[in-house]
């Protein structure tokens, strides 16, 4: 029964990070209509960034969050604007597909040339600490981050619908030339949003660092789970998104006791087909409304 | 001296100049991945190779001839391809020293083969480099098979005295990365261990690119695990050590296999205190017993004027014995023939404890070293000691503390 509730709760913890990694990518997909390939380097930025402040200033990495989210904000945001957007009036999705991808394949590159192969350790400043809740282990650092992710998958609900400019990243989503014919600047919105999904990442990148090793290929680590997250909530839906991860984390913890660790995989995407069969929409998605994409 | 004789002392002499001004040169390719992903060890292991051409060159060359390195950057595996076809048709290069990567290794001596031109692998592990029978390639470093033999070895030797239980009570855990190479090791482990009547209970393999390992930690815990071996990367090393040490669970002995486990900065990240007394199956390293390995520090004292730095891994210290082996015995050869190159490879025979790797060389079974072997070696205090073979050692391997 003990080794049950620590599996779950590594499964719960699990299922954390995988949300607060795609939250910010199921955002971009949902509003911008594009899927960014490059959100695994995005993250892998961000921890390299969370590193480097740490190192230089000697203070918790959480202070980091003060530097890494407005530039991934920015970052994100001149993505859309220089690479992006450009794309868009060819009217074919898939070059904008292949832009992310070329974008992903350039940033590990430039890692590798700037941090070269080796490993960057954020110092951890406490957050390996292990909390024990009755039987079960469980680190701050990873509790942190599953609150975090809450907040933020709260917190983003909340600024969609209850604010003006929510509502008009809404109505773009829905509908662009309706959004723009009622005045709204679309480009902007665009930029917004992609800098928003990035700064989303920013701030998982700066809670993830100090639990794990930060190379180049970091982000291929985390990225590969967070599509099939986001896919399996249904595509653009946050909420989903957040339920996505926890049942996917859970699986993978499940899955890889009592079934054998070469199975998790296996488990993980033998459910996702399941349910893509089952759900074509994914869990909590409505069908997409792709029309207005192409003029 | 009578002025004839002088005379001709002095055209001696200068003939002699002449000869070295007008030196031959043979050219040799050097093919390592030297950007992309493997970059950083690619280019540590063609340091040794360029410090062994460069002490050749110092004392004469080869058969009076200059070698010469062409580069070729095996960024991956079709490029790989590519540059080994380029360096044997456009540059004509004698032979070609590589590779680092077992992958590109396997890709590139292909190539090597077919054209005819010897293709001498100093440093990867797979068993399918020289399990293929190739004529033209030879392996002077140990392999996958080594490393597994000598991780059972310690465990019979040495580990199971230190926790004070016979070989065959002691519960293995065998925990792999799936790849080719993680399988491979992992297999071999499986059958040297049977071999020495060892009880694994445990077999997993996992991907490298995982971000949790915490159900295959509560696994090996709850089958009681004594030892556990694991064949890795760096990013899964780290990840492993530290939610072993975060769940409690604390084996009597962790063997890595290569990799991860011999680089300082896994150690920097796990902790100094959480890797103390983790053992480590490797190439040779460089905190060993230098009369084991004569020439050793005289290596790294030309690396770090060279280079500006400390050698950053064993491989520049392997391929540069490696080469230099080899580049000695050509040296005795006449011309650079491939059938004679073949030819001068079967009359080496170095004995083990004679060369700054340890290992001695003699080329059997389908041209791989056969003297080849790894060490083993002991994070303490966060420093990577060698502790295994005895003759090797530098520090006695601290056990069930």
């Amino acid at each position: 029964m003990d080794i049950l509730l620590q599996v779950l709760a590594n499964g719960l913890m699990l299922g954390g990070l995988f949300a607060i990694v795609s939250v910010g990518l199921t955002l971009i997909f949902g509003i911008v209509k594009v899927v960014n390939f490059a959100h695994g380097e995005f993250l892998m930025i961000g921890m390299y960034g969370t590193y480097l402040v740490t190192k230089a200033l000697g203070l918790h990495p959480f202070v980091a969050v003060i530097v890494v989210v407005p530039v991934l904000f920015i970052l994100g945001a001149l993505t859309q604007r220089l690479l992006i957007q450009p794309l868009m009036a060819s009217g074919d999705d898939h070059i904008q597909i292949f832009a992310t991808v070329g974008l992903s394949t350039a940033l590990i590159n430039l890692a590798l040339l700037v941090f070269g192969a080796d490993i960057a350790n954020t110092p951890p400043n406490g957050l390996r600490m292990p909390i024990e809740i009755g039987p079960v282990r469980v680190l701050l650092g990873q509790v942190v981050i599953l609150a975090a992710a809450v907040v933020l998958v709260v917190g983003l609900h909340l600024f969609l619908s209850r604010t003006q400019t929510g509502r008009a990243i809404r109505a773009v989503a829905q509908n662009r030339a309706a959004a723009e014919l009622m005045g709204i600047n679309v480009r902007q919105i665009y930029a917004l949003t992609f800098g928003i999904g990035a700064a989303c990442v920013g701030v998982a990148s700066v809670l993830i660092a100090p639990l794990y090793p930060t190379s180049p290929n970091s982000g291929t680590y985390f990225v590969l789970t967070a599509f099939v997250v986001v896919v399996l909530g249904g595509l653009g839906s946050i909420g989903g998104a957040f339920a996505g991860a926890l049942l996917i984390g859970l699986i993978d913890s499940v899955a890889g006791f009592y079934i054998g660790s070469d199975m998790r995989e296996v488990a993980v995407f033998g459910v996702f087909l399941l349910i893509l069969i089952l759900r074509p929409s994914g869990l909590f998605g409505a069908r997409l409304q792709l029309a207005h994409v192409s003029p | 001296m009578k002025p004839a004789v002088a005379v001709t002392s002095v055209l001696a002499v200068l003939l002699g100049l002449a000869a070295t001004a007008a030196q031959a040169e043979v050219k040799f390719g050097a093919l390592y991945p030297f950007s992309g992903q493997l970059a950083l060890l690619g280019e540590e292991s063609a340091r040794g190779l360029e410090i062994a051409v460069e002490e050749i060159n110092a004392a004469g060359g080869v058969q009076g001839e200059k070698v010469v390195l062409v580069r070729g950057d095996a960024v991956d595996n079709n490029q790989a391809i590519g540059e080994a076809r380029r360096l044997i048709a456009l540059e004509k290069v004698s032979a070609i020293f590589g590779t680092y990567s077992s992958a590109r290794s396997i890709a590139a001596s292909q190539v090597a083969e077919l054209s005819g031109i010897p293709y001498f692998e100093l440093g990867a592990v797979a068993d399918e480099v020289t399990g293929r029978g190739l004529k033209f390639l030879y392996r002077t470093n140990p392999t996958a098979e080594d490393m597994a033999k000598l991780a059972v070895e310690m465990i019979v030797n040495k580990v199971a005295a230190g926790l004070g239980k016979k070989p065959e009570d002691l519960k293995l855990g065998i925990i792999y990365e799936d790849s080719s190479y993680g399988t491979s090791v992992a297999n071999h482990q499986k059958k040297f261990g049977a071999a020495a009547k060892l009880n694994v209970v445990s077999m997993q393999g996992y991907p490298a690119a995982t971000v949790d390992m915490s159900s295959l930690v509560l696994d090996l815990k709850r089958r009681g695990v004594d030892i556990v071996l694991q064949t890795s990367y760096q990013n899964d090393s780290v990840l492993f050590l530290q939610q072993a040490n975060e769940a409690g669970f604390k084996p009597g002995a962790i063997i890595g296999g290569g990799g991860g486990y011999s680089m300082q900065p896994t150690a920097d990240a796990v902790g100094h205190k959480v890797i103390e007394g983790v053992l480590d199956t490797d190439f040779t390293q460089f905190l060993v017993n230098t009369q084991y390995t004569p020439g050793i520090d005289g290596f790294v004292e030309t690396y770090k004027k060279k280079y500006n730095s400390g050698p950053r891994s064993g491989h520049s210290l392997n391929n540069y014995v490696g080469a230099k082996i080899i580049l000695q015995e050509l040296n005795k050869a006449q011309g650079f023939a491939p059938d004679t190159i073949t030819k001068a490879m079967k009359a080496i025979d170095v004995t083990p404890g004679t060369t700054a790797v340890g290992y001695g060389f003699k080329f059997g079974t389908n041209n791989q070293n056969e003297r080849a072997a790894m060490m083993g070696m002991q994070w303490q205090n966060g420093k990577l000691v060698t502790v295994y073979p005895d003759a090797a050692a530098v520090a006695p391997m601290q056990i069930g503390k």
